[in-house]
């Protein structure tokens, strides 16, 4: 069945969307991430312009993370006041972001950037996800008991000023250290079309040291704003948010997702993470290989608006 | 053990549909090339009719007059447009043509699009990355340009002729924008052309058809053009020419109009007129369907 989508400009078959959404539903809700770094590529793969692709996948992200955020409201996993300051550093990097959208696709860099952006981030963290997941992976298998949380240990992020106690989260740390990894989530969010989960997580583990129990709830309750916002942000600056085409992601993904939270508690969490990091690596070599190989066509056509 | 093969065969599942993903990024552009290939059906007219907008030229001495008509004025472009084909059909007032075949008469026809401002950008290699480093700003380069004629249209006009009237792909006349980003050589210039060119006839948006105008009677001819699925929407004229022995007897022009509608349509002008607002709506959406997923599946789970 055909669809016309009114943004995009060009007309899709509405079901290998839906297979896309839905596929990619219940990743994210098994890895508990948005999804947005594998389906954004995977829209621009499938020929939607890079700008249309990140400005209507923020809008199934947010439809995608607000069932996921609600389960695990229920279950009380949210640090709402962790998930407060990441989102005030969120907006701003959201509002700048966007900004740059428009900027970059006016000179028409915004695809070559996108896939650039793709290539560093992914890389860097599915390198670090894999390396650490298999050595996690390796130490239980020989037997070893691996503890999730080191709260002895402190390092730089203790030391700064304007300490706030997140009592949640079980943490008496610097406001900066939220605030900086916000803003640094907000701007990807715009630009790239993804939740930050795969930021957000990591470096709540690794670097403001949550427990991993509220992790996971608390990066869902601020995605699910910070979407919002940079939908509105989007549709309103840079007219490239698609309702057609993020509907049928949407009904997709929400129905994916769903199966996908089941299908993730029944594994360890050292696998989905390996899991997740290959995931990771191959859309950032299809992105590289993008960039590198020699194109057919030397030249593209647009209007002055798009690129 | 029962929990582990059980695993075993959920890590099996994920990784056919990680597969499966990858496959339907490539299938997706595979098929869109594949449905450009399928004929699409006729166009039909439209309900609402709008004026006729024609215009015919008669050289002076000639016995000869033509007149044309399109097989729709108005083409609706709704939410399952996938291309149209136009058929255009005229006749030959006072032919003397003996018969079809006999190739007295010589008809060009051509349908062009709106012209409009296009940008053609450049990739480079700059440290062994492909990035679009230099770019040409053309004005008046038509949306869409068709020619078709009952035989090559070099052996049917002469080359000041079809210069003059931008009859041939080789004559379209658009022109290097006032202000380009970066000054351009006389050679950039040709390259830049000739990009958009091969681009738009890759597209089907540019295209020729040497024998594509038919006679099937001793003054009737037809032509079906492609308007493929990507054509910007808008007025476009259609000009017949008649010719015998390279000599001008006749022209006739008749106006098409391809018209966005359903509810894409208001979609459109929505997301363009009160962006704020379509983003709101959107965002409502988002949420809504997030909400009702969760309270459906909640359901269904206890």
């Amino acid at each position: 069945m055909q669809l016309y989508l009114p943004v995009a400009e060009m007309s899709a078959n509405v079901f290998i969307f839906l297979a896309m959404g839905g596929a990619v539903g219940f990743l994210s809700g098994m890895f508990g991430v948005g999804g947005g770094f594998l389906m954004t590529p995977l829209l621009i793969f499938a020929g939607i312009p890079a700008a249309v692709a990140v400005g209507t996948e923020t809008a199934q992200i947010l439809a995608s993370s607000v069932s996921g955020a609600l389960a695990q409201w229920r279950r009380r996993n949210v640090d709402v006041k962790m998930g407060a300051v990441l989102l005030a550093g969120g907006l701003v990097g959201s509002t700048i972001g966007v900004g740059l959208v428009g900027v970059l696709r006016r000179v028409g860099v915004f695809d070559v950037f996108v896939a650039a952006c793709y290539v560093t981030f992914l890389g860097v963290i599915g390198t670090l996800m894999m390396i650490e997941s298999t050595n996690t992976i390796r130490q239980t298998r020989s037997g070893r008991i691996v503890s999730g949380r080191r709260p002895g240990q402190h390092n730089w992020v203790h030391g700064l000023p304007l300490k706030m106690r997140f009592n949640r989260s079980k943490l008496y740390i610097s406001a900066i250290p939220p605030l900086l990894l916000g803003f640094f989530v907000g701007l990807l969010a715009a630009i790239m079309g993804v939740g930050g989960g795969f930021i957000m997580v990591p470096a709540m583990i690794y670097l403001l040291r949550m427990p991993t129990n509220v992790v996971v709830g608390t990066s869902l309750f601020q995605i699910v704003f910070l979407t919002a916002a940079t939908t509105v942000l989007h549709a309103s600056q840079n007219y490239n948010v698609d309702v057609v085409l993020a509907m049928i992601l949407m009904a997709g993904g929400v129905i994916g997702a769903q199966f996908g939270t089941v299908a993730g508690e029944r594994l360890k969490g050292e696998q989905l993470r390996f899991l997740l990091a290959a995931f990771i690596l191959a859309v950032c070599l299809r992105f590289a290989w993008q960039l590198i190989a020699t194109p057919s066509e030397l030249y593209t056509l647009g209007t002055s608006g798009s690129a | 053990m029962h929990e582990r093969s059980r695993r075993n065969r959920l890590l099996a599942g994920l990784a056919l549909l990680c597969m499966g993903l990858v496959t339907l990024g490539i299938s997706e552009t595979a098929a869109q090339q594949q449905r450009r290939k399928a004929p699409p059906p006729v166009a039909k007219e439209s309900p609402r009719g709008s004026e006729p907008n024609i215009k015919r030229e008669q050289q002076p001495g000639a016995r000869e007059s033509v007149e044309a008509d399109v097989s729709a004025r108005n083409v609706a472009v709704t939410s399952s447009f996938n291309g149209t084909e136009i058929v255009i059909f005229g006749a030959i007032d006072g032919s003397q043509q003996p018969s079809a075949e006999s190739g007295f008469y010589d008809v060009i026809v051509v349908v062009e699009g709106v012209p409009s401002r296009l940008v053609v950008r450049r990739k480079g290699n700059v440290a062994g990355l492909w990035l679009n480093i230099a770019s040409a700003t053309f004005d008046n380069v038509p949306s869409y340009y068709a020619v078709a004629s009952t035989r090559p249209i070099d052996e049917v006009a002469p080359e000041e002729f079809r210069s003059l009237h931008g009859v041939g792909l080789k004559h379209l006349k658009y022109t290097p924008a006032v202000g380009q980003s970066h000054p351009l050589s006389s050679e950039d210039i040709t390259e830049y052309r000739d990009a958009v060119m091969r681009l738009k006839r890759k597209e089907g948006l540019y295209l020729d058809r040497p024998y594509g105008v038919i006679f099937t009677g001793k003054s009737i001819f037809r032509a079906s053009i492609l308007l493929p699925a990507n054509v910007t929407v808008g007025p476009f004229d259609t000009r017949v020419y008649l010719f015998r022995e390279e000599k001008l007897l006749s022209r006739f022009t008749v106006r098409l109009t391809l018209e966005r509608e359903g509810l894409e349509r208001h979609l459109h002008a929505f997301a363009y007129r009160l962006p704020t607002l379509y983003g709101i709506v959107t965002v409502m959406i988002a949420v809504g369907a997030g909400l009702l997923a969760s309270t459906v599946f909640r359901k269904a789970s206890h």
